[in-house]
């Protein structure tokens, strides 16, 4: 299977809420819910696991915002999908010395969310000019904002027979 | 004449500004390197110069209407980006596509995956000092050029995949033309080996030159030739398989060391396994239609989506969030130059000026793809 | 009417002429071959346009950089940086005074003829320096530096080698080392100096693989970044000048200077040989520079002082005992 028992024992063990999904729905197999206290915890596993970063990015939804993390294994068919919801003071701590990658992920997620990376070593504009720090384009307005619930799966999506269809043979 | 120092830093070193335009960062990449003689201090990429914020763009229109954006990121290897972006939508809106025209989207793909290599084979030459090198590669990397443009119609920026297929079905000239090319390139890379790879000049500039290890790989998220160049055969085509790549046999080449030089033998060996791969696929090449039927408001169901591609450069993955509309509420592009650059000032502190450009350009970097 | 002392002031005004139009010419004839040959190496035709084949293309361009606006950056030392160019122009005509390019067709046969080339042509060193300080530019800087440390090196196996071939000799009179090869040309002789030489040579004059002053990937185009108009072709002529003298000192040295096989031309026929041969190794130049990638600097280094200055201090001290033996 695409998962060690290792991870999920490890996982009971932060008390992270997961749910196994669907590969051929969603591209990633696991999707596992965090608090902003677990996620450096979360991260070290990941990087004992041997799980590499794909990526570090947020999306803007009704609550609040929420980052997320994906990872992927190099020798094992499994990739992992983190959603970490941002605190109230808009922080998340860092992960980047854990995964030095993250280094520029989070600093482009500030650029475009303004998400402050606690302890991040070099918390400047990435992508976007130095001059536009208040600019961040992909936080919505008010109209287009959207609540958690309307862009998640609906909970235990059993829609396996609609996306058997999809062209991919894992 | 050196500009005022950091407090933190010893008082005879100095910065040394490399690019936005430089001969050897290729775009519009500028590096800032704290100097200490020829010797690199502290590597730092500063980015953004060819930033158009393609992920807000994707917020604002329908879903198909994004296509072309997505061959303008990694104008390179345009391909794969068509490819990750509409297999993405069809894996969300459960459409099914005809099997030749998956076979037609691997044909490309790997055409534009050489494509792409050939380019980047010359442009490292370059930046060791090899005028030549680049003008032979050219020629080759042109046919690919000239046989993409017979059935997309453009010769960089393709916009060829279309949510269920392909925009033109091809023809027997382009299968005719395609076989052709293979004879010809398999041809030409005994002369390359002969110019290139056993040069001693070239050995030495790029041997032991930026050795990455898998687990630096691991904590930078670096991938496609840069981890299989450090001994690890990481591949989406073989560890994730997308559209009809299980159907082929292809190898994954693989280096030991993880430096310039694996990961340009890696790279150099990768265009005879496309070779591969498009031969095959043109002798199984099946009939029929070459396009689904697509509705013509593509609405998504909500939730969110990944898909990751091996592009030449390594994985792209499309992340995306839908909120059943016909626009997408957030479209993560996850590009792989981006994770590749961001190790370089690990890669680099303490290396000769000439190395971090043979070491750079082993990376094969492409800016407008990390700036999105 | 005339006395002697007007004749030879003639003579020299002439010569002066003579040299300084021949280096304008060199350079056209070398940047037009440059550009043309590396073109069919590049399997492209390379210049077409103006005039059958693009010959005129470089007196065009020739044209195009006097008209040029010459841009002096703002924190330049402005006088260091006009004069720059002028200094890198000047060695390189001086040593043409005493090639031979025949029998009777030189300006003059001095007894110290390739002391007083060798002397002169490391002057070159000089300008690049100067040029490299004074751009306020540290990419110039570096070029400069590294061009520097490399002529310098690559001065001592150079003259290590020559030096084999004036013991056998027994002059420095560019002349008399010819007379000196009526039987055999010195590079049967002389094998390992005619390599180590040559070798040196590409380094002296920054052409690939050795051209690491100008090195365009890592240092965009080194001492000269910042010149422009005839600033920067000074260069270029000065650059193609030092490929002439350095390779008409390895035709008298190494290949017999003028000698060849008699040509229906009177006194042209040795010229003849001349040129040709000073050409033919001047195109090999070419051929390398458009073959090979560039080597590091601490290569290059390592290759000059661990390399070739053993090789050519056992080559003359093996010249030297067998020239005693003799």
């Amino acid at each position: 299977m695409h998962q060690t028992d290792k991870f999920i024992r490890a996982l009971e063990e932060l008390a992270a809420s997961y749910a196994e999904v669907d590969y051929q729905q969603r591209g990633y197999h696991v999707e596992v819910m965090l608090t902003g206290d677990q996620l450096r915890r979360f991260a070290k596993l990941m990087y004992e696991l041997e799980y590499y970063l794909v990526f570090v990015s947020a999306v803007h939804a009704a609550p609040a915002l929420e980052g997320r993390y994906q990872f992927a294994h190099f020798d094992v068919r499994s990739r992992i999908l983190a959603r970490v919801p941002v605190g109230d003071d808009g922080s998340l701590p860092t992960i980047s010395d854990i995964f030095q990658g993250a280094n520029w992920h989070e600093r482009e997620t500030r650029d475009f969310f303004g998400i402050v990376y606690r302890d991040h070593p070099y918390l400047e504009p990435l992508i976007l000019p130095e001059t536009s720090v208040d600019l961040k384009p992909l936080l919505k307005d008010e109209q287009q904002l959207k609540n958690l619930e309307e862009i998640c799966w609906p909970p235990a999506a059993e829609e396996e027979g609609e996306t058997s269809a999809d062209q991919e043979k894992s | 004449m050196p500009e005022p120092c950091r407090p933190d830093s010893k008082p005879h070193r100095f910065f040394l500004n490399m690019g936005p335009q430089h001969p050897s960062t290729h775009g519009v990449l500028r590096v800032i390197l704290e100097m200490d003689g020829e010797y690199v201090v502290d590597p730092q990429p500063v980015l953004g110069y060819g930033h158009r914020m393609h992920e807000k763009m994707a917020e604002c229109r329908p879903w198909p209407q994004f296509l072309p954006n997505t061959g303008r990121m990694d104008y390179a290897a345009a391909l794969p980006y068509n490819h990750g972006y509409v297999a993405l939508i069809e894996r969300l809106a459960g459409i099914e596509v005809p099997l030749r025209a998956e076979y037609i989207r691997v044909i490309t793909s790997e055409l534009n995956r050489i494509a792409s290599h050939l380019l980047w084979f010359g442009a490292l030459l370059l930046d060791l000092g090899a005028f030549t090198p680049i003008l032979y590669s050219f020629d080759d990397r042109e046919q690919i050029l000239d046989i993409l443009e017979d059935i997309t119609g453009s010769r960089l920026t393709y916009c060829y995949f279309r949510v269920g297929g392909v925009s033109k079905d091809i023809d027997d000239k382009f299968v005719e033309r395609t076989r052709a090319f293979i004879k010809r390139l398999r041809g030409r890379f005994p002369m390359y080996e002969k110019l290139v790879n056993g040069n001693i000049i070239f050995i030495k500039r790029v041997e032991d030159i930026g050795i990455i290890d898998a687990d630096m790989c691991r904590r930078y998220g670096a991938t496609g030739p840069v981890i299989r160049g450090a001994g690890v055969p990481y591949d989406i085509r073989k560890s994730e398989p997308y559209s009809v790549y299980p159907e082929f046999d292809f190898e994954i080449p693989v280096g030991s060391k993880g430096d310039s030089m694996d990961r340009f033998l890696v790279r150099f060996q990768e265009m005879e396994q496309s070779l591969r791969i498009i031969e095959q696929a043109l002798d199984k090449l099946p009939e029929g239609p070459f396009m689904a039927k697509v509705p013509k408001k593509l609405k998504l169901p909500a939730g969110d989506a990944n898909f990751s591609v091996e592009a030449a450069r390594g994985e792209l993955a499309y992340y995306l969030i839908s909120d059943g509309s016909d626009v997408p509420y957030r479209l993560k592009i996850r590009v792989p130059s981006y994770s590749n650059l961001s190790l370089l000032p690990e890669m680099c502190r303490g290396m000769l000026l000439s190395d971090l450009v043979a070491a750079m350009g082993s990376l094969d970097l492409v800016i407008p793809e990390i700036d999105r | 009417m005339e006395t002697a002392v007007s004749h030879e002031l003639v003579r020299m005004v002439i010569a002066a002429v003579l040299v300084i139009a021949f280096v304008f010419l060199n350079a056209m004839i070398m940047g037009y071959l440059e550009r043309k040959i590396s073109a069919h190496i590049q399997r492209r035709p390379g210049l077409m346009e103006v005039g059958p084949h693009g010959i005129l293309q470089l007196l065009i361009d020739g044209l195009k950089l006097i008209g040029k606006q010459l841009i002096v950056p703002k924190d330049a030392d402005k006088p260091l940086f006009r004069l720059a160019p002028l200094l890198s122009f000047t060695p390189v005509v001086l040593p043409l005074i005493v090639i031979p390019f025949g029998p009777k067709l030189q300006v003059r046969d001095l007894d110290i003829g390739l002391v007083f080339i060798l002397a002169v042509s490391s002057l070159n060193v000089m300008a690049i320096l100067i040029a490299g300080w004074s751009s306020n530019n540290k990419y110039s800087l570096f070029g400069a530096m590294r061009s520097v440390a490399q002529n310098i090196s690559y001065e001592i196996p150079m003259l290590l080698s020559l030096l084999a071939v004036v013991m056998i000799t027994n002059t420095f009179s560019m002349q008399g080392i010819i007379a000196a090869q009526n039987k055999i040309w010195f590079f049967i002789v002389q094998p390992v100096a005619f390599l180590i030489y040559l070798t040196a040579s590409f380094a002296e004059t920054n052409r690939a693989p050795f051209d690491l002053p100008e090195a365009e990937s890592e240092l965009t185009a080194g001492y000269h970044t910042e010149y422009s108009g005839m600033g920067f072709s000074l260069f270029m002529l000065a650059e193609y000048a030092n490929m002439f003298v350095v390779c008409s000192i390895a035709t008298v040295l190494f290949l017999g200077g003028w000698r060849g096989i008699p040509l229906p031309l009177g006194d042209y026929g040795p010229a003849i040989w001349f040129f040709l041969k000073v050409y033919g190794l001047m195109l090999f130049m070419i051929w390398v520079r458009w073959t090979y990638p560039r080597t590091r600097f601490d290569q290059l280094m390592n290759f000059c002082w661990k390399y070739m200055i053993p090789f050519a201090l056992v080559n003359l001290l093996v010249t030297a005992v067998v020239v005693k033996l003799i």
